[in-house]
């Protein structure tokens, strides 16, 4: 019960921070100079004034600006987003046609890197000082250290050019067009090397973190407890160093889901998926202040909802918190 | 097409290309569908991917004249018209068409049996409505176009004719697929143009329907079963992919995954590579409406720019040889002056002009600024200026880094500012607050499309862009221009642009730095795709792939 009570705390405390980032974006996009209009009308090659001042009026753009804020805060609320003037289309729907993408990206990744990067920290904490620990090590620095865009087009030169074993891009192939069971065969097939490549960089992280947080464990009272009465080592590090250990890595998890949604747009670029990154970069130079605003509330509930899940974990794991 | 990144490649360097193709390609691979003749036998069926980049923001081609929209809607919307390789009109939805002795009636016959998509049957009307209510009011290019279009009258649903105000020769040139798309009347009527539903689900007549638009994707066009020309179209299907890295896009070539990519969907510096790929062709025909030319804007509003001796200095300092080099791989040629030397085929094209190419060029760049007043300082600099980086391309950069050491030579001393593509346009176009700017133009298949709105003083716009933004006012080359723009005959029409492009290459309110060509590569289990001088802006209803 108390748990919840904390847990609906945190949730009343995310509204106001999901508002403050809608308000704060509108105002600073409106510091970048030039216009949806504008830069609509210099891909047009030449667009005469009454060209560019039709578009202005049809987006909007030349009613006040305080009033411009107070009709998008209204639609907001209203979870309106509006609508893509550039793209012809409702805002929500170019979103979600490149959430469900994103997500399965961003979670296989993520995913993968947590689990791994949790098992191959325990694996070098537990072997310290061992080969397999300087073996570890040595990996998951070149994996930090590789830039991922460098990383991407290897992957592609490797396995696509070369090797002829998977498509260099895109979500699926549509010259195929694929049905049921080998649709998924094949979006799987397009996922590994982008899920590769943005996973390998938190892959290294998550080691590196897990490794630390267990050997600070080691020295701890309650694992000198342990070891007195006579308990396993297998029960010491799953039973209870584990769980103490996790906490630094879920809390940094956390906090880097935003990342893994903004710093997709290289991988999403590299490989062709079609994700919200992309999305996002592409409002934001043609000033698609309808969409980017979009973009942003849907990231920030994303972000603030993943933190509350792990806000959630970690009460679970870790009781005493929630006081 | 401003819009649209560059490279492209010389003549020399395509003759070297493609005998080196002749001597290695294997004689036996193109054997098995072979005709009599030794040209392969079409096949029908099968999926066409190509490379469109970047991906359009919006398919509403009557409307917005982005460069990388057309690809896709010239395969569903058709023109009037389309024209041969010696840029001569031939029919497409005008069977046939007279021209009164007064170049003010233009009456077109119209392909009968025609129907739109969504089965309405195409007439006259269609025709009148897309000039009058579509493209004269909402295409940006429609101003100057239709600018002489007073009516379209329609004795007959067959029959359509153009009454114009002034003889308008430049009309002919601008009737195809990707200039003046002829749309269905019926859904279009009581809408506003730009919210129609049809703006992205385009409806038209040609060989291929719009099937699907995944955003940040792809683009799926369907065969038309009732397509109006027998036997045609002869693929099933044709996926324009959306692929943002270069390099991802150039490897989706290589695996075979794409089939064809033109104009910059290539990088300039993978295209030698490609070129030796034994799967992959290259060509540089279909861009013959194109006629791209890298240039820079001098603003003459400023102090030192309002001086000729400053401006023709700068263009004497710059070597454009070096450019087409090593700006652009070799994809290109020197230019001379504002007009392409594409127009050397219709005679508007001179190289009689002030030649900034001779070899004492910088000696005379010295003098001119030093009789201008500027004398080298302590630290042999003059004065600076600034360099606004066009945001299309990395390769402007690259050219802006050579200026910066160019003008260095001369003593003027270059920054370079690199803004993305909202502010420099309007840093460029509404607020005038540059000193050079280094856009790049398409002039398109007539001088009137897209040169004279860059030098004409009535093109002084403010917060219009890629128009006359240098502040040029000269009367004589208005009034050349009004002229050719009038002018039935062609060689008087010649020697107006010739004095033209003289007084403007003397009076220098711009530097003509290079032609760029560019380069088509595809799979070449893919035949007859580049069948015009329209390339990938004509529908690829005879194109084909080799199983």
């Amino acid at each position: 019960m108390r748990r919840w009570r904390y847990f609906g705390y945190r949730l009343a405390f995310a509204l106001p921070v999901v508002f403050g980032i809608l308000v704060l974006n509108f105002f600073l996009i409106q510091l970048a100079p030039g216009d949806a209009a504008s830069v609509l009308a210099g891909e047009s090659g030449a667009a005469s004034p009454e060209y560019t001042a039709m578009l202005r009026e049809k987006f909007g753009l030349d009613r006040p600006l305080l009033e411009q804020f107070l009709a998008y805060i209204g639609n907001a609320v209203q979870f309106n987003l509006g609508y893509s003037f550039r793209n012809d289309s409702p805002v929500f729907e170019l979103i979600l046609a490149r959430l469900g993408p994103t997500l399965l990206l961003m979670l296989t990744a993520f995913g993968a890197a947590l689990t791994l990067g949790t098992a191959l920290g325990v694996l070098a904490a537990v072997a310290r000082n061992s080969w397999r620990d300087a073996l570890i090590s040595v990996v998951t620095l070149i994996c930090y250290a590789t830039p991922v865009f460098w990383l991407g087009l290897m992957l592609i030169v490797v396995f696509s050019v070369n090797l002829n074993w998977l498509p260099t891009s895109g979500f699926e192939n549509i010259a195929e067009g694929y049905e049921g069971w080998e649709r998924w065969v094949d979006i799987g097939r397009h996922l590994i090397m982008p899920g590769t490549a943005l996973g390998l960089f938190y892959l290294a992280l998550y080691t590196r973190v897990m490794r630390a947080s267990m050997l600070e464990q080691t020295g701890m009272d309650y694992v000198t407890t342990a070891r007195a009465k006579g308990q396993t080592e297998r029960k010491i590090v799953f039973g209870h160093m584990l769980r103490n250990a996790f906490l630094p890595v879920l809390t940094m998890a956390g906090v880097q889901a935003g990342n893994l949604i903004g710093g997709s747009v290289v991988v999403e670029t590299v490989f062709g998926w079609p994700g919200l990154g992309t999305l996002a970069f592409n409002a934001l130079q043609s000033r698609d202040l309808n969409l980017l605003l979009g973009i942003f509330f849907i990231s920030a509930s994303l972000v603030v909802i993943i933190n509350l899940v792990v806000e959630l974990l970690t009460i679970t794991l870790d009781p005493r918190i929630q006081a | 097409m401003s819009g649209i990144p560059t490279p492209h490649l010389s003549r020399r360097a395509l003759l070297l290309a493609s005998a080196a193709m002749a001597v290695t390609a294997p004689p036996a691979a193109e054997a098995q569908t072979s005709r009599p003749g030794g040209t392969p036998t079409p096949v029908p069926g099968g999926t066409m991917v190509m490379i469109v980049n970047p991906e359009p923001a919006t398919l509403a081609t009557y409307a917005v004249s982005a460069g990388n929209i057309p690809p896709i809607t010239t395969q569903i919307y058709e023109g009037l018209l389309t024209y041969d390789w010696d840029l001569k009109p031939q029919p497409l939805l005008a069977k046939s068409w007279t021209v009164s002795p007064d170049g003010k009636t233009i009456t077109f016959k119209l392909q009968e049996g025609v129907t739109f998509h969504n089965g309405a049957a195409f007439t006259s009307a269609d025709v009148a409505y897309s000039f009058m209510e579509i493209a004269k009011k909402v295409n940006p290019n429609g101003p100057v176009i239709l600018r002489e279009l007073e009516a379209v009258e329609t004795p007959d649903a067959m029959t359509a004719v153009f009454k114009l105000a002034n003889p308008a020769p430049y009309l002919m040139m601008s009737l195809s697929s990707n200039n003046i798309p002829i749309i269905c009347k019926s859904v279009f009527e009581d809408t506003v143009p730009m919210q129609n539903p049809s703006a992205n689900r385009p409806i038209g007549t040609g060989p291929f329907k719009f099937a699907a638009w995944e955003r940040g994707q792809f683009v799926r066009l369907d065969k038309n079963d009732k397509y109006w020309k027998p036997g045609l179209p002869l693929l099933n299907r044709i996926i324009a992919r959306f692929i943002p890295d270069a390099a991802t896009r150039s490897a989706a070539l290589e695996t075979g995954e794409a089939h064809y990519a033109a104009y910059s969907a290539v990088n300039a510096a993978d295209i030698k590579r490609m070129q030796a790929n034994p799967i992959l062709g290259s060509t540089t025909r279909g861009y013959g409406t194109t006629a791209a030319t890298s240039v820079l804007e001098f603003n003459m509003r400023r102090p030192h720019l309002a001086k000729k001796e400053v401006r023709q200095a700068i263009c004497y300092a710059i070597d454009r040889q070096f450019i087409v080099d090593n700006i652009l791989y070799g994809f290109g040629k020197p230019a001379v002056g504002p007009l392409s030397s594409v127009f050397s085929t219709s005679g508007w094209f001179t190289a009689d002009v002030r030649r900034f190419d001779v070899p004492n060029r910088l000696e005379i760049a010295n003098k001119l600024l030093d009789d201008a007043g500027y004398p080298r300082g302590a630290n042999g600099v003059r004065f600076g200026l600034h360099l606004e980086i066009n945001s299309f391309g990395e390769q402007w950069l690259r050219q802006g880094e050579y200026l910066k050491q160019a003008l260095a030579q001369i003593g003027i001393n270059l920054t370079l500012r690199s803004e993305d593509t909202a502010t420099w346009l309007r840093r460029c176009y509404t607020d005038y607050d540059f000193d050079i700017n280094e856009p790049f133009y398409s002039a398109g298949a007539d001088p009137v499309i897209g040169v004279h709105r860059h030098y004409v003083s009535s093109a002084i716009r403010q917060g219009t862009t890629f128009v006359n933004n240098k502040d040029y006012r000269s009367p004589v080359v208005d009034k050349l221009m009004d002229d050719a723009t009038r002018e039935l005959d062609p060689k008087k029409r010649a020697d107006l642009y010739h004095a033209a492009q003289k007084q403007m290459v003397e009076d220098s309110p711009g530097a003509w730095l290079a032609e760029v060509q560019y380069v088509t590569i595809f799979n070449k289990k893919l035949h007859d795709h580049t069948m015009g001088p329209l390339g990938t802006y004509e529908a690829f209803s005879r194109a084909w792939l080799e199983r």
